[in-house]
């Protein structure tokens, strides 16, 4: 049956390239019986043709993808009016976070952004931050924030390190309205960098929220966990130099940063004051024609009491999540002074993506001599980063520690 | 597709078949009634000049988006399907004659080191004692400005990175030659000085700032743009100063379609063969930066009509260095996002290396990341592919490699010197790049395909001929040469076989019972037999017309 179809099949289209053929010879027997009509040159036949276009010349006209790309273009690079995406969370452990912001300009450089983030689990954040990159003849750059948050639900493991268990975990909750200046100067335009800040914010500590863990007041008492309830007003002043040479603080393959921060925390009621200092030493060693960077991360957290007055239990020092101890949760281990040191091998898959190992290692401790690397906790893991030349908008990351598995979803670099 | 392939492909399709057969008839008839043909050759075949008849003064600017450029050519290009098409604005003897794209120069004609020197140059260079700056730069983020100098002359200035001095300006200018010579329409470009108390602003200078709103352009403007320019112990800074074009600007050209404002523009670009040979001298100069906001098109009037005049204008991505500094690692290599590397990288970790992890650079901060000795001309990558990029076929390379392979090391050395790079090592050792690069993309392409050229027929029947790979020394003489000899009727098409001859040299004598009335034409099929070199025992095909005193060559098709 099927030969006898084909060979129907093959009788039929001899007949049609018999025609074809035959009809191609009468075309060609035509071709040499009469004259070439185009003209007698190759220029005249060329003429033809750019003639018959110029019947049909038109304006070019961008597709709908071109247009498409132009807008975006318009909105988020070159144009004025600049509604952005805000990722920033209200506060660490907030989970996947969604924002927006519109920035408009009221000078030449300088913005008022207003903007406000959300999360699933109900964290909010609306501020409005003026922005004033330029000052001092491109030397120093001011940043004024005024704005409120809300925290819903707060890990809380209790002090220490090792005393301390993930099944401990306690949630709280607080509100916080506050107002902020941060200059930053380089005074030489180039690698050493100068900044104060002051900051003038109420904590209002309060039940956590959520039926998973059990609110933090029903496990401690102010008498076993100081600032318990607290309503505290401070007002924060802060002053860093540093040495930074990274090509950005967003993403870097090159570079290091060497700084060392204080804060001084005065409490309105003289009840929770308290100093900290922070040293942050970041570098990043390219290895094999960038192909591959190894970023060394070191970080001590160090707090100094005042006198008759305690350090709140949300205000000390902390590792867990997704930028420090990645496979621990957020907030997990709380105490005086901490202690982080974080590796990464980064493999440049292309320009726009990396993917990297690390390893992350610390811990907290009530005394500063206790800072060694004795009782470190620790985790490793595996992730992919999507990245500009300045930026790392989207970090995904799987993280591994003695407490389990954690995902990270994060729209700024690790360090 | 051989015809047993076709036909039974067809047979699946019959009621297609049905319906082309029927076309087929009634096209035929309708030809026959209405339509006459072309000869194969005109009488002013080949053509040496691609004429442009038609007005283009109605041809408007436009903009092609940065962005959209570099999207659609990073990840819809790659996916196009080269289409194996002859290039379409060749002559008749598979040259490109000159057009308002491309003039010939070296390859077609000696070109001296005093002419290549020169290049584009006719007017004066930048008098330097006073600068007005008249705009700011608005294409790519390199430090620039525009600027008219002492006399009025606008010029379209740029710097050095401050980790490579010398070598953007430098590259700038040497590439701008080189181009030249290969056939493009370049700007002129001078290394120049400024010193920053020469430095003017013109009254009506204004810089777009973040607010997307306009204002006066000032000296602090004009530092910041300085700050990231290399700055020399005298203080001045060495800049690279590119002559305004004449002409009404229409923006840059793409690497594929036709303008569709311009008439005399009936060539898809992807076709044009001087465009797809960029992939050679691409590869050969390191022009990793081929979106068409480097290219410029203006709009000129010659004869009474406007004519749309295409150039290259920013070719000085070449070399190792750009504006801002060296060229990345893997640049020239790769694209900027390619598959095939990326999943390598991403599931070895990093660990399959790839080529430019184990290059061998020099160091010369005035050349950057530019070497020979693990450069493959087959394997180069600009940063973002374009279709005529892809569309590039053997017959094209061949094309451009023997326009590289004509740059003697004396026209290489003395373009080089025009970069004015203060430290002789990296001089040389640009130029010794450049002459490794030039022979291995001879060595690559001269023999890929069958490299007969200069065929002529003179008046007693004496053929000669040229081996490019031979000559060039790239591949050993075949073991013979074989012409087929056919009478060839201009009108029809029809080639009538006469004889076969064979010889061991390039050269052998037509047979006696060609066609040697004036007017007719003989058929060629020229080819070679060598162990090493399969592909040359495809022919080429050589076409003479009889004049009163000889032959004429008017047709050369290497590849079908």
């Amino acid at each position: 049956m099927r030969r006898t179809r084909t060979k129907g099949g093959r009788g039929l289209v001899c007949l049609a390239m018999t025609f074809l053929l035959l009809g191609w010879q009468a075309s060609g027997r035509a071709q040499a019986q009469q004259a070439p009509a185009t003209g007698d040159t190759r220029a005249a036949l060329i003429a033809r043709q750019q003639q018959e276009k110029s019947k049909q010349v038109k304006p070019y006209e961008p597709n709908k993808a071109e247009v498409w790309v132009k807008k975006l273009e318009q909105q988020f690079i070159t144009g004025s009016m600049r509604w952005h995406p805000f990722f920033q969370s209200a506060y660490r452990g907030g989970g996947f976070t969604v924002g927006a912001g519109y920035a408009a300009p009221v000078s030449a450089y300088n913005t008022l952004d207003f903007r406000g983030s959300y999360t699933i689990t109900g964290y909010k954040r609306a501020e409005v931050a003026f922005t004033a990159p330029r000052l001092f003849n491109r030397r120093g750059a001011l940043t004024v924030i005024g704005g409120w948050r809300e925290a819903t639900q707060v890990g809380f493991f209790g002090i220490g390190t090792d005393n301390t268990s993930a099944d401990d975990r306690t949630n709280y909750s607080f509100k916080q309205p506050y107002g902020s200046a941060l200059l930053e100067v380089r005074p030489a335009r180039n690698w050493f960098v100068l900044a104060g800040g002051a900051e003038y914010s109420q904590w209002d500590q309060n039940p956590g929220k959520g039926t998973t863990w059990p609110s933090v007041e029903e496990v401690y008492t102010p008498a076993t966990l100081p600032g318990l309830g607290a309503k505290v007003t401070y007002m924060h002043l802060q002053g860093t130099a540093a040495i930074d040479w990274r090509t950005s603080p967003g993403y870097s393959r090159r570079g290091g940063l060497y700084a060392a921060t204080f804060h001084d925390y005065k409490d309105a009621d003289d009840t929770y004051g308290f100093q900290q200092v922070d040293y942050d030493v970041i570098q990043h060693l390219p290895l094999g024609r960038d192909a591959w960077v190894l970023s060394l991360h070191g970080r001590v957290e160090t707090t100094y009491g005042k006198d008759g007055e305690v350090i709140p239990f949300f205000m000390l020092p902390s590792l867990g999540g997704g930028s420090d101890l990645r496979g621990y949760s957020s907030w997990r281990f709380r105490d005086r002074h901490s202690l982080l040191l974080q590796a990464e091998w980064r493999v440049l898959v292309n320009s726009f993506f990396d993917t990297a190992l690390f390893y992350d290692a610390g811990k907290v401790a009530a005394s500063r001599s206790d800072l060694d690397f004795d009782g470190l906790k620790s985790d490793y893991g595996i992730g992919i980063r999507l990245h500009g030349p300045a930026a790392t908008p989207l970090r995904i990351e799987f993280a591994k520690s003695n407490e389990g598995l954690a995902l990270v979803f994060s729209a700024n670099s690790a360090f | 597709m051989n015809p047993r392939t076709l036909f039974s492909r067809l047979a699946g399709h019959r009621r297609l078949v049905t319906t082309v057969a029927a076309s087929g008839l009634i096209a035929a008839a309708a030809l026959a009634v209405v339509h006459t043909a072309d000869p194969k050759f005109f009488s002013d075949d080949p053509i040496a000049r691609e004429p442009e008849t038609a007005d283009a003064s109605g041809a408007k600017p436009w903009d092609i988006d940065l962005f959209y450029d570099l999207s659609y050519n990073l990840f819809v290009t790659p996916k196009h399907v080269p289409s194996n098409t002859r290039a379409q604005n060749l002559n008749t003897i598979d040259e490109v004659p000159d057009s308002s794209w491309f003039t010939n120069r070296v390859g077609s004609r000696a070109l001296t080191a005093d002419e290549i020197v020169r290049g584009p140059v006719v007017n004066p260079a930048p008098v330097s004692s006073r600068w007005t700056i008249t705009r700011e730069k608005t294409s790519g983020d390199a430090p620039g400005f525009t600027a008219q100098d002492a006399s009025g002359q606008t010029w379209f200035v740029s710097f050095d990175a401050p980790a490579n001095p010398q070598g953007a300006t430098g590259a700038v200018v040497v590439a701008t030659k080189i181009y030249w010579a290969l056939g493009y329409n370049q700007i002129e470009y001078f290394v120049t000085q400024m010193h920053p108390e020469a430095i003017g602003i013109a009254p009506d200078a204004t810089r777009r700032r973040p607010s997307g709103e306009r204002t006066p352009m000032t000296q602090a403007d004009v530092r910041e743009v300085l700050d990231r320019a290399d700055r020399g112990p005298d203080g001045s800074y060495r800049a690279a100063a590119g002559r305004l074009l004449s002409g009404n600007v229409l923006g840059g050209f793409k690497y594929h379609g036709t303008r569709p404002d311009d008439p005399n523009d009936i060539v898809a670009h992807e076709h044009r063969r001087e465009l797809r040979a960029l992939r050679v001298f691409g590869a050969w100069t390191n022009l990793t930066d081929m979106k068409a906001g480097n290219t410029l098109d203006t709009l000129i009037t010659e004869g009474g009509r406007g004519v749309v005049r295409h150039y290259l204008q920013d070719v000085g991505s070449t070399f190792g260095v750009g504006a801002n500094g060296p060229h990345e690692w893997n640049e020239g290599h790769e694209y900027v996002y390619q598959g095939g590397p990326t999943r390598r990288r991403l599931f070895s970790f990093g660990l399959a290396l790839s080529p430019w992890q184990t290059a061998d650079y020099e160091k010369h901060d005035a050349v950057g990341r530019f070497e020979g000795d693990s450069f493959d001309p087959e394997k180069w990558k600009p940063r973002t592919p374009t279709v005529a990029y892809l569309e590039m076929r053997d017959d094209d390379a061949f094309w451009a490699a023997r326009r590289v392979m004509a740059f003697s090391d004396e026209l290489i050395r003395a373009v080089v010197k025009t970069g004015q790079y203060s430290d002789p090592k990296a001089e040389q050792y640009l130029a010794d790049v450049l002459i490794k690069r030039r022979d291995k993309i001879g060595r690559t392409y001269l023999p890929k395909i069958n490299p007969i050229v200069n065929p002529a027929l003179d008046a007693a029947g004496q053929l000669t001929f040229g081996n490019a790979a031979v000559q060039a020394g790239f591949a050993k003489a075949p073991a013979s040469y074989k012409a087929t000899w056919f009478n060839f009727d201009n009108a029809t098409g029809e080639a009538t076989r006469v004889s076969q001859t064979d010889s061991a040299l390039e050269r052998m004598q037509a047979p006696a019972q060609l066609r040697t009335t004036p007017g007719s034409y003989v058929k060629v099929e020229l080819s070679a037999t060598s162990a090493e070199h399969k592909s040359w025992s495809q022919p080429v095909q050589v076409y003479f017309q009889r004049q009163a005193n000889g032959w004429r060559l008017v047709g050369l098709e290497r590849l079908p």
